[in-house]
């Protein structure tokens, strides 16, 4: 226990709390000045605690040490890259560490555990759907300021705005993981840098779920104004939590971006790095980008609450549409930014289990970044209901139908890839076949909201909800699991339960569909979203019933893989060798890996994915240079 | 002698620009007082902006190849960093693109009712400030670290006067004449709003540029910069510069474009 109280997450996290009050207090401070109240519902007024978040989230990086470097360099003293670990077994992920290897498995951790807090929101107010009426969440009911209806929204949108954070961090898990592996590089460009992306998701997510204990926030995770400018406390904490996170997502991706362009191994030409480095990079140049309206879309409202400025507020000349199209401009494409990797994934591994090579190399790289390029111009297609310039419909409504093309290129790969091959099917490649059935459901239920005339209809139900879960599990959730399952091995030198992965995934995938299934069902009967009741009389009882029960099968599956992760960390079978005959550098090194990766810088000499020829290997170690001793 | 030759014709090219730049700046306040010409705005400002990118930015660095493969070298390291470096000002241009959404979105063919004097004379200040940011980078990639260090403090206080001009003067002008933060009617636009949210967020820049500035004349003065070592010098130049870029479409969008909407 010792250890947790000297380690950096702690020290972090009183420094978050300290810095915090330091924030608050200065506003408090001023306040009492200028002759104004000093006190609001939640002790401190709003701008207390919009700067004290702040200050508190920077507070937390430079308590925590990830700055340090950075401050030696800016007063010119010079810093050293570490040649050895300073940490041991979990302390390491507890502590600032520059191992892209370690950031990886720490932001895998925390989407995890931001998983877990995300179903279980869900759990909660998907109980209260079950039946019609409200059960336990009535307006009777109290907690954190709020009564029964209202926790409801709360826990309504903070279920996707969690999730939607827990989904960010874990693609930068894997990326991280994975791609500088994946290049022959001994890290990441910037490791400085990657620590710090990490280290600020922390503070991020401790700033948005502190929104559940101040008031909460209804507007469900979009905080569109005008609702959004007036909602309690905790949607200042929602919109600094996510501006806060979106800097993670930022220079993670730029790092991706420069590590891809200047850290491949020799011979490493851009049509042969692996597939999931194309999908990483796709997604990394969205990230990078647009990431910044949100932040700006965000940081618009939380101005106007402050400052009576009237950007979207009609009554001063502003325009809420405005926030709709700053927003959608990041948040659409944001989807991309979830599934790139998670497609990347499927198309690393398939090659791995039908033992042929890949179809159509280049067309699945340019895919990802035909994807990633026709995203950008598709965000109106979310404002057809707005009240938005009508001639917009229609160009968006073609852009969007636009993105199944690309789409569409890989699924015919995935097809084509598996055609005839000798598949076999470990926990992975279960995931990674499940993963693509679920993303074809959510892809053939797309094209209904692209299409102007059937999207007025659909706008707003359960249907929308069925169809983002499915494109979303299929696109994230299911490849996240093949890749835990398929590089746990070579994090840890274990291997994590074929049984119970296997129970995982026959309990989740069937669960699953009733879930999204059902939800499309309701959805097109006329259930609403976001919504804490309905109407007895849409006889929608028994439909609710079973996808809750559904949701509850899909949670067991994901408690059971828990265990079966932890579990296996330190009891898992041994496998230290390449378990999956990948043609992979990673996998051609014993598991786990050392602190710079590979002992000798590796060379390509053939194509990525020709499983099935001899003698035709895809990298070599090159033959060790002179006078570089070992550190 | 050569490499005299070429520091001088390098000083000589960055008062050339600099001309240039002040030339436009001219043209376009008269441009938009004589014939409120918004296309012909546009296309001053993308002129200055080239020549900004080109010429105190060096964006054609980006296109050196690497001069040692070894990956843990000064000079391929610098490279990377500089990738680094032009791909965050590319993702921080995507929050200056969207505040200029913003205010066209919002205010159109409008614009806040502002001093046209005060907007001129803080324009001039940041692109002077340019001009010294140009001039001590060229003498550091020359080796001379005592140059650098006197067209740095020049160009922090250059920066420093760009900075207490809006926040000071022009924001208290501003809300003296009624054009406070939440000043706004449908008639007029959210003006004060987008007024101190686009002013305020390039304020910032200039604020965090001013800090890099300080951090690395205080590095100079320590001695860690030489001829071929200074990537530190370039950084912040390259930043600052990029502020000045900001600006160069900040200013016509906030002072030139447009009927001027009275607070009153």
């Amino acid at each position: 226990m010792k250890k947790f109280f000297t380690s950096a997450l702690f020290k972090g996290l009183v420094w978050q709390v300290i810095g915090f009050f330091i924030g608050a207090s200065l506003v408090t401070g001023i306040r009492a000045l200028m002759g104004l109240s000093t006190t609001d519902t939640f002790f401190f007024t709003e701008p207390a605690w919009v700067l004290g978040s702040f200050i508190g989230a920077i507070s937390f990086l430079v308590g925590c040490g990830v700055t340090d470097d950075w401050i030696k360099w800016a007063r010119g003293i010079e810093t050293h890259d570490e040649h050895e670990e300073h940490w041991h077994g979990w302390e390491k992920f507890i502590n600032v560490s520059f191992d892209h290897k370690v950031i990886g498995i720490q932001y895998t951790l925390i989407a995890l555990a931001l998983l877990a807090i995300g179903g279980t929101f869900a759990l909660i107010f998907r109980t209260e759907l079950a039946a019609s009426q409200l059960q336990f969440l009535t307006t009777e009911f109290q907690l954190f300021g709020q009564n029964g209806p209202q926790l409801y929204n709360t826990l309504m949108s903070l279920h996707g705005i969690v999730m939607i954070i827990s989904i960010l961090l874990g693609i930068s898990g894997i990326i991280n993981y994975a791609v500088p592996l994946l290049i022959g590089a001994a890290d990441m460009s910037f490791p400085r840098l990657n620590a710090f992306s990490y280290w600020i998701a922390v503070p991020a997510a401790v700033t948005l779920i502190s929104s559940l204990f101040l008031g909460g926030f209804d507007t469900g995770w979009t905080g569109y104004p005008p609702l959004s400018s007036r909602a309690p406390v905790g949607m200042q904490m929602f919109f600094m939590g996510v501006f806060i996170a979106g800097w993670s997502s930022i220079l993670g991706a730029l790092n991706v971006v420069v590590t891809v362009i200047r850290m491949r191994a020799k011979g490493m030409a851009a049509m042969k790095m692996p597939i999931f480095v194309w999908a990483s990079l796709a997604t990394s140049i969205i990230a990078m980008t647009a990431t910044q309206f949100i932040g700006l879309a965000f940081q618009l409202v939380m101005f106007q609450r402050l400052f009576g400025m009237g950007f979207f507020d009609p009554s001063k000349g502003g325009n809420p549409v405005l926030f709709q199209h700053l927003f959608w401009f990041y948040s659409h494409p944001a989807v991309y930014v979830f599934i790139l990797p998670g497609l990347g994934v499927i198309s690393e591994l398939l090659p791995v289990f039908v033992r042929k090579p890949l179809y159509g190399y280049r067309w699945i790289a340019m895919s990802s970044i035909g994807i990633a390029l026709v995203g950008f111009v598709v965000w109106a297609h979310h404002m057809f209901t707005s009240g938005m310039n009508e001639y917009l419909r229609v160009p968006f409504m073609y852009s969007t139908l636009l993105v199944s093309v690309p789409t569409g290129v890989k699924f015919f790969s995935w097809v084509a890839t598996m055609w005839k091959g000798k598949i076999s099917t470990p926990t992975p490649m279960l995931f990674v076949l499940g993963a693509i059935i679920v993303f074809l459901m959510g892809g053939l239920s797309g094209p209904p909201h692209a299409t102007v005339s059937t999207d007025l209809h659909l706008h707003d139900t359960y249907f929308v909800v069925g169809h983002f879960h499915d494109t979303i599990f299929g696109g994230f959730v299911f490849p996240f699991f093949a890749a835990i399952y398929y590089w746990f091995p070579k994090a840890t030198g274990r291997r994590m339960s074929e049984f119970w992965g296997k129970v995982h995934f026959w309990l989740m995938t069937p669960s699953f569909f009733v879930l999204t299934f059902g939800m499309m069902y309701v959805g097109l009967l006329g259930m609403r979203r976001r919504i804490a009741d309905y109407d007895p009389a849409l006889g929608l009882d028994t439909a609710h019933l079973v996808l809750t029960i559904g949701a509850f099968l899909i949670a067991l599956s994901v408690l059971i893989f828990f265990i079966n992760f932890f579990y296996s960390i330190k009891n898992g079978e041994k496998a230290e060798g390449n378990i999956w005959e990948s043609r992979s550098p990673e996998w051609q090194v014993p598991s786990p890996m050392s602190l710079h990766n590979y002992p000798t810088p590796i060379e390509v000499v053939g194509e990525p994915y020709d499983y099935g020829l001899k003698d035709a290997p895809y990298t070599r170690f090159a033959p060790a240079s002179k006078g570089k001793g070992k550190h | 002698m050569s490499h005299s030759q070429n520091k001088s014709a390098a000083l000589m090219q960055g008062v050339i620009i600099f001309i240039y730049l002040t030339a436009l700046t001219i043209l376009e306040y008269f441009v938009a007082v004589a014939f409120d010409a918004v296309p012909l705005l546009i296309v001053v400002a993308i002129a200055k902006a080239a020549l900004v990118l080109y010429y105190f930015m060096h964006i054609y660095k980006l296109n050196e190849t690497d001069s040692d493969t070894n990956h843990d070298s000064y000079a391929y390291k610098t490279i990377t960093n500089r990738l680094g470096l032009w791909l965050f000002l590319l993702s921080d241009s995507f929050v200056f693109a969207g505040l200029l959404v913003m205010r066209s979105n919002l205010l159109g063919l409008t614009r806040p009712e502002l001093n046209q004097v005060l907007g001129l004379g803080v324009t001039a200040v940041l692109l002077i400030s340019s001009f010294f940011m140009n001039r001590g980078e060229l003498l550091m990639a020359h080796g001379d670290v005592k140059g650098f260090m006197r067209n740095t403090v020049i160009t922090f206080i250059l920066g420093l006067g760009f900075l207490l001009g809006v926040v000071l003067l022009e924001w208290r002008i501003a809300a003296h004449e009624g054009l406070t933060a939440d000043f706004g009617n449908p008639v007029t636009g959210p003006v004060g709003g987008v007024f101190y949210m686009m002013t305020g967020m390039h304020a910032f820049h200039v604020f965090t540029g001013l800090i890099f500035l300080a951090v690395v004349w205080n590095n100079a003065r320590k001695g860690l910069y030489t001829a071929e070592q200074h990537w530190g010098v370039e950084a912040a130049a390259v930043y600052w510069h990029f502020v000045d870029l900001v600006w160069i479409f900040f200013y016509p969008a906030l002072y030139l474009i447009g009927t001027a909407v009275s607070a009153h």
